[in-house]
């Protein structure tokens, strides 16, 4: 392990105070760098009246810098009017290397381009899986073709997101890295007193949309309600499928079978995780899934559809995967009965302990820092012909 | 902290494992590409191989359909020129109606008096509603300038032809497959308008019904008329679309020279050329599917 210690700027447009995989990621990989004796710097767009210079926990300063969000949190992408600010921030933090992360952030699309002009080291993170054949994932691909053209290294979440990534952009393999999330273990302890057994509780916690499978709940609660008289389910977070999930339980009667929470502030997922014995998650896709690494910690048994990269994630013995269809998903959840009686929360817990861990993460993204700032730099004339080649084949 | 993964390491490393738990394997790298990789991916899975003789084949739907339109443009203009009068309108309005209805009889599987009752109460209905309205069509456009109305015309028909939908038909009988789509409710829309604008031009009150009438049986219920050919005889299906192309060039050369090379022009290039086309830019064609895809659901919302 190189004794460099860098100086890293970490761009995105989502970042605390909005709660997601994505800004759990980057604050957790900036305190573990902190505690590494690296600096990390933080880039952002401010959120409402939270704008300037913040300090977060352990000394990591954040810039809000004053954009107006236009579209799903993503700054208005003005190619050459970020410029003068990022400009500022990397000479003024005197930054070794930039971290990028999420391919749907225009932000981090800017930023990289422009950290590249400036000659600087670019590593970039991509959190999410993309199709190939819709519109809007067609224009997303050029996009991240362009700006993966110049990157210096990438990391994925997982396997098959590095699939997915290289596909997409035409990187070569050995520029991808993969390195998967992880989770805060100290937070997401199982409950002191274990559950009984009488009344089985299958929580399921995610945003009620389509790409969340919202629709197979509204197939599979009923039938596993039907199934086994003694399970319950408690169902937290907020969508547009709400209404349907509403009017399931108003057509088979389910009001005191099933439980609707609502949206779930991230401080009290726990308290509703503990409350339960397995956790369902039913999404569509999938580069890497932290609500099933939470439920892990806190002793669940997790029951998911097999779909992107949720195969890689937990070993077979925690998890039980099903095909997104309902028949197929209420055989899961069977299954995963008969083998509750042998899960021990607090043995879940001590193994995820040793499974997943974000010094870890840290320390191996430290070494994708290493090998990028090793890297030999590169003219303006190589520059350009590497976006040629990329991206008018 | 240490993430040794197998306690008793032996001398060569453990094999290199798909999976994300754990940290770092032990004699790999993070960055290490195994000859797994992107074995899951599967390429052009559901793209069609094409044949040449099929698609031109069912490139003739549109020419015919072509065909048919242009036709209809003849006959605005021989009704225009006053070649054509109103009675002979009437009676070519009255043959097709007979005829389409004597083929959509014989073709119907279903046979049954009930349907045949009701195609022909909604028919009624539907003449005797353009008969009354056939006075406000007379008046409708006259404050507005011939050449507008020949511009506005050309352009709707270029949009009707455009959004049509060749493969099937807008109105269908009762217990039809596929509902109708946006496109092509548009390029009906876009049909009826450029028929009354023409109307709009005619003298007299029975010639504006005549013409209407023409127009729109035309534009309504053609495409209802070929589907059902189609469905019960393909060669039946081709006989007529050859029949209809040689009458409708044979029109249009005695109407006009350039029109009868533009129509010619067209239809090779709809029937030949474009079949061509489409099977060299297929072997471009590059579908990926793979365990990234989003799931598909296998049942249908119903909200």
């Amino acid at each position: 392990m190189a004794d460099l210690k860098h100086r890293i700027l970490m761009v995105s447009d989502f970042f605390y105070p909005n709660f997601g995989g994505v800004e759990n990621h980057i604050y957790y990989l900036s305190q573990c760098l902190l505690k590494l004796g690296h600096k990390v710097v933080v880039l952002t767009h401010a959120y409402g009246n939270r704008s300037g210079v913040r300090y977060m926990t352990g000394g990591l300063k954040v810039y809000y810098v004053p954009w107006r969000p236009f579209l799903m949190q993503n700054t208005f992408p003005t190619i050459y009017g970020t410029f003068p600010i990022i400009r500022t921030i990397l000479l003024r933090e005197k930054i070794s290397l930039v971290h990028g992360h999420q391919a749907f952030s225009t932000l981090c699309h800017e930023t990289l381009m422009h950290a590249r002009t400036m000659g600087y080291k670019v590593v970039f993170t991509d959190h999410s899986l993309y199709g190939f054949a819709d519109v809007g994932s067609i224009h997303m691909n050029k996009v991240l073709q362009f700006t993966l053209a110049d990157v210096t290294r990438a990391i994925c979440v997982s396997h098959t997101s590095k699939e997915n990534t290289v596909l997409r952009s035409g990187l070569p393999p050995e520029k991808v890295f993969v390195i998967p999330n992880a989770v805060d273990t100290a937070m997401f302890k199982p409950a002191q007193q274990r559950l009984g057994r009488d009344e089985i509780v299958i929580v399921v916690i995610s945003r009620l949309v389509y790409r969340k499978g919202a629709d197979l709940l509204v197939e599979v609660i009923p039938e596993v309600c039907r199934l086994y008289p003694n399970v319950r389910f408690i169902v937290g977070g907020d969508g547009p499928k709400r209404v349907r999930l509403e009017e399931m339980r108003e057509k088979h009667s389910l009001q005191d079978r099933v439980e609707m929470l609502g949206a779930v502030p991230h401080a009290s997922v726990r308290s509703v995780l503990i409350s339960g014995h397995i956790f369902l998650n039913s999404s569509l896709t999938e580069a890497f899934c932290i609500a099933i690494l939470e439920a892990a910690s806190c002793g669940l048994l997790t029951v998911s559809t097999r779909v992107g990269g949720v195969p890689e994630v937990l070993p077979d013995d925690m998890i039980v995967l099903a095909e997104p269809d309902p028949s197929d998903m209420v055989h899961a959840i069977r299954k995963a009965i008969s083998i509750l009686p042998n899960i021990d929360p607090q043995v879940m817990h001590d193994r995820m302990k040793r499974l997943y861990n974000w010094n870890d993460v840290a320390e191996r993204t430290e070494i994708v820092y290493n090998r990028a700032l090793k890297c030999s730099d590169q003219s303006l004339l190589e520059r350009l012909s590497r976006y040629a080649i990329e991206c008018f084949p | 902290m240490d993430m040794n993964f197998t306690a008793d390491s032996s001398l060569a490393p453990s094999r290199w494992r798909k999976v994300a738990y754990g940290g770092m394997q032990p004699g790999y790298d993070d960055n290490h590409t195994d000859e797994t990789f992107l074995e899951d991916m599967v390429m052009n899975a559901n793209v069609v191989k094409r044949n040449m003789l099929k698609v031109m084949q069912d490139s003739v739907s549109i020419s015919q359909y072509l065909c048919i339109v242009f036709l209809v443009v003849l006959v605005w203009i021989y009704t225009l020129r006053s070649t054509l009068n109103e009675n002979s309108l009437l009676l070519l309005d009255i043959s097709l109606l007979g005829s389409g209805f004597i083929i959509l009889v014989l073709t119907e599987e279903m046979l049954s008096l009930k349907r045949l009752w009701n195609y022909i109460l909604n028919v009624s209905f539907f003449t005797t509603g353009l008969f009354v309205l056939a006075p406000i069509y007379q008046t409708l456009t006259r404050s507005i300038s011939s050449d507008s109305i020949w511009a506005v015309t050309i352009s709707l028909l270029l949009l009707h032809l455009f959004l049509h939908d060749y493969s099937g038909s807008t109105i269908r009988p009762s217990g039809a497959l596929k509902n109708p789509n946006l496109t092509s409710c548009i390029s009906l829309n876009a049909s009826i308008v450029a028929s009354v604008f023409i109307a709009s031009r005619l003298p007299s009150r029975v010639h504006v019904f005549a013409t209407m009438l023409f127009s729109l049986q035309i534009f309504l219920f053609a495409p209802l008329v070929t589907y059902c050919i189609k469905k019960y005889s393909f060669r039946l299906h081709l006989l007529f679309s050859l029949g209809l192309m040689a009458v409708t060039l044979t029109f249009v050369y005695s109407l006009h020279c350039l029109l009868f090379v533009l129509l010619v022009g067209i239809l090779i290039f709809v029937n030949v050329v474009c079949p061509y086309w489409l099977i060299r830019i297929q072997e471009y064609k590059f579908e990926i599917n793979g365990p990234w895809d989003e799931a598909k659901l296998c049942f249908d919302i119903t909200d």
